[in-house]
């Protein structure tokens, strides 16, 4: 008895966060910073910042084979390398192997994801949006899912909280369904793409702005500005964009009060039947193998999306036969990602003159313009285009006529301009759509697998054709040749923006978190990573994530102080 | 609406020329492997048709030749590990194939014409298979020459010395006179 008390002593903390990726370092950092002492879990190996990234100054000649896996090695990352882009020689310690970390599919789901400190926040696009007025009011609006529980308004000194730390690098436009940002400085447009700015703007009064993101464009807190070498998936010596590695692992263990802890898979969280609250987790120890339960008096789930709804669905109790905060029956349910992967391209003759300076790890960004003010397409809901103009570079003459000293010298001058856009569409909330555990099916850490069972369904089947149709249609307008236009269909998953398996509402018997994300049953656990979403919106996610993040942590810590939790 | 489903049907025509099948779906980054190459995988002649064909596409000018940076050995390395078996299987009858052919058209192999017929040789091929290349069936000579490209251009000197390479540019230009720049950017 005693040595039990003795050791759940040892393990006892004011506050557990489990993960360490993009929302979860913003728990760490905001709970520590109000003086909680507070234990970090990380399921994969920890991963220093600089130390840590073994590729970041690699030339192109001092990577093997064009930076391309060999075959061989390839086989266990059959489903990490299904992006295309993903998994190179200079990225491949990021992802997790297939073979170490399997998924069922009884429709394909592309589940692209690394177990590391840090998480996808080292290897993340950095594209960072706030969601709208309209965003949080479309789903009463429409009728679809249920209400967000929160407005605009509840987020909006989040974002701006957020986007000082983080830094956000944009141009302020003023419009109402993408709200401004605390922006650094804007990068800049090319040529071409100031061209088509203006053609959009005159022929279509649509808008298009530098890409909004979280790379420094003025130093801050001791980080370095972005150097615009494009390596950022590789980990950034400078510290120029924003990772967990970089910015807030660092403020949280700068607080003294931050315990990380590498290797440690949480198998479940532990419910307390006599206090209606959860008492802590139960950890596997990923290299011995060994179960530990550690205590505190609030839990933050921020493993991912998919993997904190695994937890969730792992955590079975007498009163959560289903699921830890289950009453709903919707954990699991309601997956929704970013469709993408369909747009259009172009050559542009002209600024044969023209070219650029650095690699700008940013592209064009246009902001959603369809059924803004009312719903007049056969979908609702919209779309935003990402989007890049470049000029060809010697890849092109490969299929010119030049070969010999010849070819040397046509390579030397760029080729013709071009410019591609491809659409990030919102995808609704579908309770079919879902992720369960095989229970009987464990990996080797005896742990459930996870099966998705997911698909686009009519709204975004419709609004893929206005996404490819609109592109070409404003490339045809702008003066632009040779236009192509795709479609490549891919599974759900692939815009690795996995959201909404345990959605917040105001409603315990529809939804799993409420309007603070906490499980509307159990109120001191917290749930802030992509699960939380009740729409997607057509945004890319991570700033929002860290906005609620921000506002559940200060409030996690008020309501303890107040002794609520 | 009819507009637009001509842009796609221009799409569709244009889109096998301008993604035609390859292996540059991502480019960046590779190594060549210096002068000291040890074929592992090519017979002698494939080898020795490797390394003329390469030289030949990418000649030793007042900067170095495919060759001296290394490429034939980068070729073999990459049809060897990252190409699949299909495709490795098809590399090499595609080696064969050319020699033979070069043979029968010439009366000579490859590597025996001399450098101006041996350039002639490959103008030629490279220009009937810019033309006639189809989708979804990769002509050989543009994935060697691809290769070759790749090799070069991902090598210290060919992105140095040919293209123009900045490890560190600093900043962001959109909108810059090209002399300033003065060549390609290698990436």
């Amino acid at each position: 008895m005693n040595s039990n008390i003795r050791a759940r002593n040892k393990n006892s903390y004011d506050a557990i966060v489990v993960g360490t990726g993009i929302s979860g370092g913003w728990a760490a950092k905001e709970l520590t910073e109000k003086g909680l002492n507070t234990l970090v879990l990380e399921r994969g190996r920890d991963v220093k910042h600089v130390d840590d990234y073994p590729t970041m100054l690699k030339d192109p000649w001092e990577l093997p084979n064009n930076d391309r896996l060999s075959a061989e090695e390839l086989k266990d990352y059959e489903k990490q390398n299904r992006t295309g882009y993903t998994v190179r020689e200079s990225t491949k310690h990021w992802w997790v192997k297939d073979t170490d970390q399997p998924y069922e599919e009884v429709k394909p789901f592309n589940w692209i994801r690394g177990y590391h400190v840090g998480g996808r926040s080292i290897m993340w696009g950095r594209q960072s949006y706030r969601l709208s007025p309209m965003d949080f009011e479309a789903n009463a609006k429409d009728g679809i899912g249920v209400d967000w529980p929160i407005r605009y308004s509840d987020l909006e000194d989040w974002y701006s909280y957020v986007e000082r730390f983080a830094g956000i690098s944009g141009r302020a436009e003023g419009l109402t369904q993408l709200p401004d940002s605390v922006f650094q400085p804007p990068m800049d447009l090319n040529c071409l793409e100031e061209h088509f700015k203006e053609s959009i703007k005159e022929r279509f009064d649509r808008m298009l702005t530098i890409g909004r993101v979280a790379n420094l464009t003025e130093p801050k807190d001791g980080r370095g500005l972005c150097m615009h070498r494009n390596l950022c998936i590789r980990g950034c010596p400078y510290g120029g964009y924003f990772s967990s590695n970089a910015s807030t692992l660092p403020a949280a263990a700068a607080t003294g009060n931050m315990t990380l802890r590498p290797h440690s898979i949480v198998n479940s969280v532990l419910y307390d039947e006599e206090t209606g609250k959860a008492s802590g987790v139960e950890v596997i120890d990923s290299e011995t193998g060994e179960m530990i339960e550690y205590y505190s008096k609030i839990i933050f789930l921020n493993a991912s999306t998919v993997n904190t709804t695994l937890i969730m669905l792992n955590s079975r109790s007498n009163r959560f036969p289903n699921g830890l905060g289950n009453d709903s029956e919707e954990l699991g349910h309601n997956m929704m990602d970013h469709h993408l992967s369909v747009g259009a391209s172009g050559q542009f003759d002209g600024f044969k003159d023209k070219y650029y300076w650095g690699r700008r790890p940013n592209g064009f960004y246009i902001p959603r313009y369809r059924n803004l003010s009312d719903n007049n397409r056969d979908y609702i809901r919209g779309f935003g285009y990402q989007g890049g103009g470049s000029r060809e570079s010697w890849v092109s003459a490969v299929r010119e006529l030049a070969v010999g000293r010849q070819l040397k010298e046509f390579v030397q001058t760029p080729g013709t301009w071009t410019l591609g856009m491809g659409g990030f569409g919102e995808t609704l909330p579908d309770h079919s759509n879902r992720m369960y555990l095989d229970f009987y099916k464990t990996d080797k850490w005896g742990q459930p697998t996870v099966v998705f069972d997911c698909e686009l369904k009519e709204n975004e089947l419709l609004m893929r054709r206005d996404m490819m149709n609109d592109a070409a249609e404003m490339l045809e307008a702008s003066g632009f040749k040779n236009i192509s236009t795709y479609d490549s269909q891919p599974p759900p998953g692939h815009g690795i923006h996995e959201m909404g398996t345990a959605r917040m509402g105001r409603d315990p018997k529809t939804s799993v978190l409420n309007g603070w994300n906490q499980i509307h049953s159990v109120k001191n656990v917290f749930v802030t990573d992509g699960s939380c979403m009740t729409s997607s919106a057509c945004q890319n996610p991570s700033l929002t994530y860290m906005a609620l993040t921000a506002r559940a942590a200060n409030f996690a810590t008020e309501e303890l102080k107040k002794g609520n939790l | 609406m009819k507009r637009r489903e001509a842009i796609k049907r221009t799409a569709a025509i244009m889109g096998g020329v301008i993604f035609a099948p390859s292996i540059l779906g991502v480019l960046k980054g590779c190594t060549a492997t210096g002068d000291s190459w040890n074929p592992v995988l090519f017979n002698r002649e494939q080898a020795s048709l490797t390394k003329v064909l390469s030289e030949t596409i990418l000649p030793e000018t007042d900067t170095a030749g495919a060759i001296e940076v290394g490429v034939p050995g980068f070729i073999e390395k990459m049809v060897n590990e990252v190409y699949s078996e299909e495709q490795r299987i098809g590399f090499l009858d595609g080696l064969d194939l050319f020699n033979s052919d070069c043979l029968n058209a010439t009366g000579n192999d490859f590597a025996d014409l001399s450098t101006d017929e041996k350039l002639e040789y490959a103008i030629e091929k490279n220009s009937v298979a810019v033309s006639n290349e189809t989708p979804g069936a990769p002509n050989f000579f543009l994935l060697f020459k691809e290769l070759t490209m790749v090799g070069y251009f991902t090598s210290e000197v060919g992105a140095t010395q040919v293209l123009r390479y900045e490890p560190v540019p600093g900043f962001y230009d959109g909108c810059m006179p090209f002399e300033e720049v003065g060549r390609t950017w290698a990436t």
